[in-house]
């Protein structure tokens, strides 16, 4: 089954932006997403060493805490472009490139973790902070949302010039991890439940107050 | 520190060192910065065009670029051009009204990359390509490459002229609209369909690099139609054929035209894909929202929180009910004054406003 809604949909975002082409619509949007997404995993990276003691300015902490979830939500609100651009983007039609299903996977998984992030940080305001066990967890999870937007744009290097920074890693870009459809679609009727669970249980912590 | 260092470890000039691709391009190749001449040096090698004396409009014809002491960067990459002028804009042979039919990459553009093994200092390119008019066309060969430091840039400092001529009566040839296959698939024996003009047989000729000529059985398939079967290739490689051409005419041979035999192309089931990524989006998504609000301990008391004013136990306080029965109740009503109920109240009202009265919010007071 070809899936051509996401290309066509693509094709539409960058005429909307005026006469530039896709690829010039997909760098500008890319890097919009790679340098929010950069400072924002750094901010996490301070929130961690602060919680690690690593760092002992525990009055930076509401400084980094609101520059990383600013700078995030701003990744995050550009990643649809950058998707959508690349896909209309990419030579030939379809994904006809690992690098390419590669890249879809791990944008969309940095997607998640952001998202999860963002919805967590929204409902449960600073008290994502409170414990040793929530702060770890906070912080890895946006770490892990700026880590897969990094490997996607190296994915990106790669294709696009044969070369990336981190080519030092020699990460495996040509081999597809491919679930079965049964897989993915239980994976994602899973991952609906555990999203609405979790939302539920946020709000009914919230409402009663 | 570590932007620091990665502007330090980064070297100048080595944009793309892999290369660019194949590609219709002109001599400032996109703008890249070998062809900036701010930014390049002149490359060293010796550029050096050939192609067979007799060219005829609409004939496809071979011209050959040699290219010698060449000295290169470590990948060993060097990219070729073919063009028709040095302006650096609408330079490609396309622009003088010749068709690129084969390049020796196996493609059909001007601009072809090699990677030449180190230490060697000698290569050679070619293109099939056809004039679409008669007339003399000056063709340019220039050279792209790394080297130690900087970018290298070269282009040959004269034009090497083709004159294509009128096509003689009768001539056996291919015809004009003919565009030779560049690319087949492995495993698979590949049927040429080659289509003629003025030619009463025809014969096709193919080679490996570096193997003896072949022949190819030809059939006729038509009126100036004719198929010829080559063999599959069991992996990756390219070789080249051509055919003879008989007819009233002077006998015609074509150039070797180059075919390259590739893996299918890399397919996956598209829904399968975005299933999964939606499935990772989702998944990813609610393990974290889910974790969070399982172990994040409950939000602080609003200012607005006043439920600390309720009762412990709510069934230990019946408030309502107490009241509700109070009011019934002799004891819960106010105390009547020494003269009996004041002046035009009745005694409904005393029990719901005695209290009230007695306080002097009524004009009354305490006696």
């Amino acid at each position: 089954m070809e899936m051509v809604w996401p290309r066509l949909f693509g094709r539409q975002v960058w005429r909307w932006t005026g006469m530039i082409s896709p690829q010039t619509f997909h760098v500008v949007s890319t890097e919009l997403v790679v340098g929010a997404f950069s400072v924002s995993g750094l901010c996490f990276l301070f929130c961690l060493l602060l919680h690690l003691d690593v760092l002992k300015k525990t009055d930076w902490k509401p400084l980094f805490d609101n520059v990383a979830h600013f700078t995030l939500v701003f990744g995050l609100a550009a990643t649809p472009f950058a998707v959508l651009s690349g896909l209309s983007s990419a030579p030939g039609e379809g994904l006809n490139s690992p690098i390419l299903v590669n890249k879809m996977f791990l944008s969309m998984t940095g997607m998640g973790f952001a998202i999860g992030v963002f919805a967590s940080r929204w409902r449960l305001g600073t008290n994502v902070w409170a414990t040793s066990k929530t702060t770890a967890l906070h912080s890895i999870a946006g770490l892990a949302a700026c880590g897969s937007m990094l490997l996607t744009a190296s994915a990106g290097g790669t294709f696009l010039r044969n070369e990336s920074l981190l080519d030092v890693l020699s990460l495996p870009y040509d081999a597809v991890l491919l679930f079965p459809t049964a897989i993915s679609g239980i994976s994602l009727v899973l991952g609906l439940g555990l999203l609405v669970l979790g939302w539920l249980r946020m709000n009914a912590v919230s409402s009663i107050h | 520190m570590l932007l620091s260092f990665l502007l330090i470890s980064s070297t100048y000039g080595a944009a793309e060192p892999g290369g660019n691709g194949d590609a219709t391009r002109d001599m400032q190749c996109g703008g890249a910065c070998h062809g900036d001449a701010a930014l390049n040096e002149t490359s060293l090698a010796t550029l050096t065009l050939s192609s067979s004396s007799t060219v005829y409009a609409g004939i496809p014809t071979t011209i050959t670029l040699t290219a010698t002491n060449l000295s290169l960067s470590s990948t060993g990459v060097v990219g070729f051009f073919l063009l028709t002028d040095t302006t650096g804009h609408s330079d490609t042979p396309q622009d003088a009204g010749w068709e690129v039919l084969s390049d020796s990459n196996g493609g059909a553009a001007n601009y072809v990359e090699q990677t030449l093994s180190s230490g060697q200092s000698e290569t050679s390119v070619s293109w099939v390509v056809r004039s679409s008019g008669i007339g003399t066309t000056s063709f340019f060969a220039a050279i792209h490459h790394g080297g130690s430091s900087s970018p290298f840039f070269g282009v040959t400092p004269s034009g090497y002229s083709v004159e294509a001529s009128e096509v003689p009566e009768n001539l056996p040839r291919l015809s004009a609209d003919f565009t030779p296959q560049s690319e087949r698939i492995l495993g698979v024996p590949t049927e040429l369909v080659l289509q003629t003009e003025f030619a009463e047989s025809v014969q096709v000729q193919w080679k490996v690099e570096g193997g003896a000529v072949m022949s190819a059985q030809v059939n006729s398939s038509g009126e100036n139609m004719w198929s010829a079967t080559i063999p599959a290739a069991l992996q990756p490689t390219s070789l080249q054929w051509r055919a003879i051409l008989q007819g009233d005419g002077p006998e015609q041979t074509t150039p070797w035209f180059t075919l390259t035999a590739e893996e299918a192309g890399w397919e996956v089931e598209e829904f399968a894909v975005y299933l999964q990524a939606f499935a990772l989006l989702f998944l990813i998504a609610g393990a974290v929202i889910s974790l969070q609000s399982r172990f994040s301990p409950l939000p602080e008391s609003s200012k607005y929180d006043q439920t600390d004013l309720l009762p412990q136990h709510l069934d230990t306080a019946p408030a309502i009910e107490s009241v509700t029965d109070g009011l019934s109740e002799d004891s819960e009503v106010a105390p009547l004054p020494a003269g009996g109920l004041p002046n035009g109240w009745n005694e409904d009202q005393w029990r719901w406003y005695g209290h009230d009265y007695l306080a002097g919010k009524y004009g009354g007071g305490q006696e």
